[in-house]
């Protein structure tokens, strides 16, 4: 009886966590969709990113949901009541990142409608992007194989995006100051920019989590060599 | 078992009547301590057995058959050779899974088995570079977990598998990849993961190819009738006239060309395979540098490098094609005052002719797309040089029926080298 209980109960939790990894696959593909339309110029898509983003939010109505009825029916303890906590917490990240996809889509598109093409800033933009992608990709693995050397690697991977987020701002900055008439353009691609880094930054968030899932260690705002 | 039991009792029989003799010829005490005495002799025996097969239980061990006397040696034999017996069949049937994984490995394409909840049990070395996954650490993982595409998600909760799903490849470099859900053992899955980036390839060359043949006539063809109507409806003096007449001519010419290389392409594709005469290399080289420096027009310095002496076995038209292609286009994107190399080099191993320059370059992303029929890197340059943009097709299809190959090696700004390898078997002279 007990037994039965207990797998029960891992079910439970592994079908959290599959819908957490499928809130991510959401995330992943609407960002990747989000810098085509920026680079490609092909804004019909922007509408359906924002639809998806209505899926990811209802999945993290959903997942917390659940999460809740897992603590309130099942009161976990040790690591499953991490992996719970932990959960809530991604999902929170992993929404956010749904919205600077949002976010991405729109600048773009009001960069196409204002007439502007955004060549010379297409490379950069696409290579943080991808480094993003990158880390976000890589933390959700290391989530859904509770890999905490991988996790630790996105963490220290992430100051990489930060430091070529300024390299483009401080390209941005130059162009401003030559022309002035691009700077409400430029500011558009800071924007964008902005929340391709934010990106890293929840990506980094989230292995934190999974850090913390395995081995109980919160090394939120510590120093680096803490994380190591 | 039966004639243990008896052995037992016999020898216990006999100790308590040797014991009971004792006690009645001798001392009564003496009897009864006889009789523990031979009883617990037997027992000592008995338990010290008993220990042994508790011993060997525990850890059996199949090094050494365990020893044991009396009716507990064939308990123990009999135990040894079932636990022999477990071992060598366990060891067979490893075997026979490690064929069949073996199998499973060999196997061109990805596969990966899924039980009930779509969790993966097993997937091949293919699959696991495909998708990015590792069988060490995802067995029972499901796989929706890391293959997380809404795309793949939805075709697995679908259930319906009559036709594959096409997907992008995640990880690594851009790939396409069909996966096929099969079903296998009532609810469980098979995914078979083709990677379809050729097809793909192929397939959108093919779209491309149509739409590129009717584009490429249409720009020549628009100016043409534009002029057209201009002179059919306005009266232009002299000058003018000469002016539109020559730019239509320029037109006409270029949609000749096209046409022409077209007709040259296809006739490479559909001819029979090559005549096998020998070509004069000094001659045709030094024919090369003549059509180099006729094209530059001394805005190049044009060199020529020879190494090794051979000529090659082949068609002279279709070579002197090739080769005349590689040479137009490395005088076509080197700016002015470039060096360009034309190098011939015969060697064991075969020969290669190249021509190097220190032009534009092309961009690394176009490399493997540059054979392509009308594959334009810039398509406003290109045109304005006058290429049709079908001069590498025909290079590539005049060296693959010479069973050689091309090599492109390019950095954008520094200049590109192209090579074309040919055997051994089709050089002489050596």
């Amino acid at each position: 009886m007990n037994e039965h209980l207990s797998s029960q109960f891992d079910e439970d939790l592994d079908r959290v966590r599959t819908l957490v990894l499928q809130m991510g696959g959401l995330v992943e593909t609407q960002i990747a969709a989000a810098v085509n339309a920026f680079e490609s110029g092909e804004v019909d898509t922007v509408k359906n990113i924002v639809e998806t983003d209505q899926r990811v939010n209802q999945l993290e109505k959903t997942i917390d949901d659940d999460c809740a009825h897992i603590i309130a029916r099942r009161q976990p303890t040790a690591s499953d009541l991490r992996l719970v906590l932990g959960i809530s917490k991604i999902v929170t990240d992993l929404e956010r990142v749904g919205d600077e996809a949002k976010k991405i889509a729109k600048g773009a598109l009001r960069i196409y409608e204002q007439g502007h093409t955004p060549v010379q800033y297409g490379v950069g933009i696409r290579h943080l992007a991808d480094a993003a992608l990158n880390l976000l990709r890589q933390t959700l693995d290391a989530f859904a194989r509770l890999d905490t050397a991988q996790a630790t690697m996105v963490i220290q991977q992430d100051a990489e995006i930060d430091v070529e987020f300024k390299a483009t701002v401080r390209q941005l900055i130059t162009h401003m100051m030559e022309d002035p008439r691009t700077i409400s353009f430029s500011i558009d691609i800071l924007w964008i920019a902005r929340a391709v880094e934010r990106i890293g930054d929840h990506a980094k968030n989230i292995s934190e989590q999974v850090v913390f899932i395995v081995e109980g260690r919160d090394i939120r705002h510590t120093s680096k060599a803490a994380k190591a | 078992m039966w004639s243990q039991i008896a052995r037992t009792l016999i020898l216990a029989l006999t100790t308590l009547t040797a014991a009971a003799a004792l006690g009645w010829l001798v001392d009564y005490w003496l009897g009864v301590l006889a009789a523990l005495a031979g009883i617990g002799l037997q027992m000592a025996r008995h338990f010290r057995n008993f220990s042994r097969l508790d011993r060997w239980s525990t850890a059996p061990s199949i090094e050494a058959r365990p020893e044991a006397e009396g009716a507990w040696d064939m308990i123990f034999s009999r135990l040894y050779r079932h636990e022999k017996d477990l071992r060598a069949q366990i060891a067979r049937r490893d075997a026979e899974l490690a064929l069949l994984t073996a199998a499973g490995q060999a196997l061109p394409d990805g596969v990966i088995l899924l039980d009930e909840q779509n969790r993966i049990l097993f997937c091949n070395t293919t699959a696991e570079n495909q998708l990015g996954l590792d069988v060490r650490s995802d067995r029972r993982q499901p796989v929706v977990n890391l293959v997380r595409q809404p795309d793949f998600i939805a075709y697995l909760e679908a259930a319906d598998f009559s036709r594959p799903l096409s997907l992008r490849a995640e990880r690594g470099e851009e790939r396409v990849l069909s996966i096929h859900a099969i079903a296998y053992a009532g609810d469980r899955r098979l995914l078979h993961v083709r990677d379809v980036t050729l097809a793909d390839r192929v397939d959108r060359m093919r779209r491309d190819f149509v739409a590129n043949v009717s584009h490429e006539l249409r720009t020549p063809l628009t100016v043409l009738s534009g002029f057209l109507e201009t002179l059919q409806e306005i009266e232009l003096d002299r000058g003018e006239r000469e002016r539109y007449l020559g730019m239509m001519a320029e037109q006409s010419l270029r949609m000749q060309s096209i046409v022409q290389d077209l007709l040259t392409l296809s006739t490479i594709e559909s001819a029979p395979p090559p005549e096998n005469l020998p070509i004069e290399m000094p001659e045709l080289i030094d024919k090369l540098r003549g059509d180099a420096e006729a094209l530059s027009a001394g805005r190049h310095t044009i060199v020529v490098e020879t190494a090794g002496r051979g000529d090659l076995i082949g068609a002279r038209s279709e070579i002197a094609s090739a080769f005349g292609n590689l040479v137009s286009n490395a005088v076509r994107y080197t700016l002015l005052g470039g060096t360009i190399r034309l190098q011939w080099r015969v060697g064991a191993e075969g020969a290669e002719f190249a021509v190097q320059d220190n032009g534009i370059g092309i961009d690394a992303k176009h490399l493997p797309r540059l054979t392509e029929r009308f594959y334009r890197v810039d398509r406003g340059r290109s045109r304005d040089t006058g290429g049709t943009g079908l001069g590498l097709a025909i290079v590539k299809h005049a060296l693959n029926r010479h069973q050689a190959r091309l090599e492109i090696v390019s950095t954008p700004g520094m200049g590109s080298r192209f090579a074309a390898k040919f055997p051994a078997s089709r050089v002489v002279g050596l």
